[in-house]
Parts: structure tokens; sequence; C-alpha cells
């Protein structure tokens, strides 16, 4: 804490208004010296040298193909299906969180029942299994819709967006419930002295300080959400498990189940452990020492 | 409650416009240029995955000629035993080649083209070491299924084995060689074109009589059975028995000969 010693630490006094720090090794605390993106990579490596090592020695041995080969050989596959993952997580983020905000403000509506109505949904979705959410998307939207002869179709993919946006949504909405209520209360009253009303407080005041304590548990969401997508496999939408699955019998090597599924474990380790670390530095950055 | 009532009712409406529109669906076929076939990719060499992607195996050689006999492209869609038969009843896939069973309970959700184009039958796979003989070695022990097949139940009875049920046969071949168990309890047809084809299973065997025969079927929607849709695809597939495609397609694919095609075969000539 040593580029503080410069600022005098102030009761109140708010990281956006600090200068631009240079960050030293130092400055850094122990805890994020050692579990970094590095650290983690080279954890990760070593662990899969480990595991893969023993039945790569034993491959050798067989005349057949050893398994990073086969791993190899299938990457262009695999990697097609996990993008599709990726873009599951996007889209049902994308969608999940404009729902989120929008029934997150709606909880705190000085209007009872839209406030109730509000909550009521947001309960269902946040305390209902994933699985069973798609479930029901998977088995209830059909598979295309004839409004006034124009036919829309749902492919499982879009259904599988649907199925998984519901919770971000609810999950969202609870998330804006409590940044709202944090802000404290004399602001409100603060801006209606001045004549804003309750939508140009919200929209002008409120709302844009809760960006800040929002986004931490979003991005949180976001890697939950992505590590969630093989669920989708079961309601028969093709990403990289059921891709992994697919490969695995197709190549019918009863050594290569660990290795195969170590493989996929470390493309979801690469894609969600960089937004994790980034969520952990944002935390810091608004930390607020009052 | 109010509010899920609400959606309930919205839900069965969206519901109600999937079944609005029903016309003939072989000129639907036609008209959209191709036919939707569910196949599997997790059924050596029945239908698989290469690694450049690309579905591969004797189904998809005969979801291929269906089309070509349409005059339509085919578009292959993987399925799995769970929701094959909603995704057709839905109308996402046309038609189901994977593997399908024929029995009375599937007979009044989809309709099951006649005659069978395949058959298969209930065995297991299991260490020459184990030196299992009879079906009655198996009570008591444990013993590698797959979720949700149709013999499960029936072995269980008859019996008795500890059956352990995994999701994929990748789970469940690891699980019979880590040791985990005594046997695989699975398809006859796999199993034989398995023992054929791979050194790996150099110290397994089949030891049990077949049981059980399951004839397997290609399937329609119920309600186009009898409507020409219905009739053309049985008419394929007796001329698949008859000409020998499907026994031809049954070697080029690596699969044993099977004793179900040579008795169609020779039962159409």
């Amino acid at each position: 804490m040593k580029t503080l010693s410069n600022h005098a630490p102030v009761k109140g006094h708010l990281p956006v208004l600090l200068p631009v720090r240079r960050v030293l090794l130092s400055d850094i605390p122990l805890q994020d010296r050692l579990f970094n993106v590095w650290t983690a990579a080279a954890l990760l490596l070593a662990f899969v040298a480990a595991a893969v090592g023993p039945s790569f020695a034993q491959a050798e041995a067989a005349p057949a193909r050893s398994i990073a080969a086969i791993l190899l050989e299938w990457t262009p596959s695999l990697a097609l299906a996990f993008g599709f993952n990726v873009l599951i997580s996007i889209f049902a983020m994308a969608i999940g969180t404009v729902m989120g905000v929008g029934l997150g403000i709606l909880q705190v509506s000085p209007t009872a029942a839209v406030r109730k109505t509000a909550w009521v949904v947001t309960q269902f979705f946040r305390n209902s299994p994933w699985l069973v959410l798609l479930f029901y998307c998977i088995l209830l939207i059909p598979f295309k819709v004839s409004l006034f002869g124009v036919s829309v179709p749902f492919p499982g993919w879009i259904k599988a967006v649907i199925g998984l946006s519901l919770p971000v949504m609810a999950y969202m909405s609870e998330f804006m419930r409590g940044a709202i209520l944090s802000i404290p209360t004399g602001q409100w009253e603060s801006a209606s002295s001045l004549g804003f009303s309750r939508g140009q407080t919200m929209r002008e005041i409120i709302l844009p300080q809760t960006v800040k304590r929002v986004l931490p548990p979003w991005m949180n969401l976001y890697a939950v959400l992505t590590m969630a997508t093989p669920l989708v496999s079961i309601v028969g939408v093709n990403e990289v498990m059921s891709v992994t699955r697919a490969a695995l019998s197709a190549e019918g090597r009863v050594d290569l189940l660990i290795p195969m599924y170590l493989y996929i474990l470390c493309w979801f380790f690469i894609y969600c452990y960089p937004i994790s670390a980034l969520t952990s530095r944002l935390e810091r950055r608004f930390a607020v020492k009052l | 409650m109010k509010r899920l009532m609400g959606a309930a009712a919205a839900i069965a409406m969206v519901a109600a416009f999937s079944t609005a529109a029903q016309a003939d669906k072989l000129d639907d076929i036609k008209a959209a240029g191709k036919i939707v076939v569910g196949v599997k990719q997790d059924y050596k060499p029945w239908g698989y995955l290469t690694s450049d992607g690309e579905l591969t195996g004797l189904e998809i050689d005969l979801a291929k000629d269906v089309a070509s006999r349409l005059g339509v492209e085919a578009e292959l869609v993987p399925v799995v035993a769970s929701n094959r038969m909603e995704f057709l009843q839905q109308g996402r896939i046309d038609l189901i080649i994977a593997t399908m069973g024929d029995n009375p309970e599937r007979r009044e959700v989809v309709g099951m083209i006649e005659p069978n184009y395949y058959a298969g039958g209930t065995n297991v796979i299991a260490p020459k070491a184990a030196g299992l003989k009879e079906w009655e070695d198996i009570r008591g022990k444990d013993v590698c299924a797959l979720q949700g097949s149709y013999y499960n139940k029936r072995v269980t009875q008859l019996y008795g084995p500890n059956l352990v049920a995994f999701a994929g046969i990748p789970e469940a071949t690891s699980a019979l060689t880590n040791g985990s168990c005594v046997a695989f309890l699975y398809d006859n047809t796999w199993i034989e074109s398995q023992l054929a084809s791979d050194p790996q299973w150099a110290d397994y065997e089949m030891p049990f009589v077949t049981e059980d025969p399951q004839a397997w079927s290609i399937a329609v929607p119920l309600e186009d059975l009898d409507q020409p849709y219905g009739q053309l695809m049985s008419e394929i597939v007796t001329d698949w028995h008859k000409t020998g495609y499907l026994i031809e397609r049954n070697a080029a694919n690596g699969i044993a000969p099977s004793p179900f095609l040579q008795e169609q075969h020779d039962k159409l000539q």
C-alpha cells in the first residue's frame, strides 16, 4: 500500500478518483503473487503431464497411435464444439443480463403488485435446477413457430440459450436489487430535492453507481454459466461434451477416457480462469474503505 | 400461483402452434429439398463421428440412400436414445435411423416401419479370465450396462446381477477394463464387431448364448405411418433386403455378417 501513502486516507475516499497507479511487484499482495494466471498455467501443465504421462508411455509400447496424436487429431472438431459452448454462454449471458436488470429494477418498484410479481419470478428461476429449466425449454418450445404465415425455426441451441438465460436472469435480478438497495437512501432524497423524478434518479444517479457493484458477481456468474454449458449435451445439442463422447466411441480406446476428459477440462480452465482472475482484480479495485 | 398458471397457459399456447400445420410429409420433404434424419454419433460402426467431424457408418449410408431415392439432400442430426422419439414428434427430424429396437410401447409413440431393417440381441462381453459360462453366473455380481437400455430390466429380473449403469459406451468399457465390473451387458452385434476388429479385446469373450432377439426399425411420425411417406419408407426397406443392399453395406462397414439380414434376403427372393 505504498502508493496510497502519497494521499492521506480520507474517509469516504472513492477509488474512482485515484490517479492511475503503477503497479510494483511489492504492491501486489502475497496471495496474488502466488495465485495468478502463470502459476495456474504451470500447475495445470504439471497436472496434465502427470495424468497423461503414464498412458502416453503405455501407448508407445503398443503399436497403436499415441494418445497425444489422437487428441491432436480431434482438436479441430473439439475446438468447433467448444466454440459452440462459448457462443451459447455469451448469448445466454446477454439475454439473461438484459432481462435480469429489468427484473431487478422491478423488484424495487414502489408499486407493491409489480414488486411482488418480480420477486416471485426471480425466486422461481433462481431456485430451480438449471437442468430442469433446460429440459422444459427443449421439450416445450416447438422446433418452429408459425406466426402470421412466417415460420421462425427454433434450433436446439437457441432453446438451450433460452433455458440457460432464465437462471442468469434471476441471479442478475438479485444482484441488481442488492446493488440498488446498497446505494444510501440519502441520494434518493437529495435527487428529489433537486427536482429529479424517480425515473431520472434511477437512470442518471442510481444505476450508474450499481455498475461497479454488480460487475464482479456478474463476471463470476459468467464463469459459472460457461462451466454449466456441458449440461446442454444432455438435451441433444452438439456441444463439446457430446463431441467428446462421440470421439471416445469412434476411437474405441479404453485408455483414452481419462486423458480426453482432462483435455476438455483444460480448455474450460484456460477459458474461465482469466475471467475469475480479472474478477478478483476488479473486486480489489472497487473495494471502498469507509 | 396466478403467475404460474399464466406461464403454463402461455407455454400450452406456444406448443399448440407446433401442431398447427400438418400437410403431407412427403410433399413437405420434397418442397424443402432435404430430409432430416436422426442418427447415432456414438455407436460405431453403425453411426459414428470421424475426426474431421463427418458422420459415417452403416446407418448413415442408409440415411443417404433414402435421401437419394427421394431426390433430396440428407441432413443428419445426432440423436441419443433419450431424445430421438421426442425429436420425431416435435418435427425436428423426419426419420429415425438410430439403432432403435421395435417394441409395442414404442409403437404407440412413433410409426415403426415394417419390415425391420436389422436385429440384435442381448449378450455380455467379459474377460476370459472371469470364466463366465452361462447367464446364471452373473447373479449377484457387478455388471456394467448403459442407462436406458431396454434389456436392463429383463436381465435384472431373470438373472439378478447388480447393474451399474453408465451414460455412454466409453465410460462402461473403461469400467470393465478397470475391473469395476465383471462383464458389460450390451448388444451382441456391437460386441461381435468389437471382438472381431479390435486387438484391445483379445483377452475378452462373449460367453453366453445371445438372448431376447430384438428387431430394429426405422421410424416416421405415427400419423405418417399409413400415409404415402410411411408406405414409401416401407418399400425402401423391403428393397434394401431384396437387393442385398443391407448385406453389402453391413460388410462394407466391417460388421460381422448378420443372420437376420441373410434370412430376410432369402425370404424375399
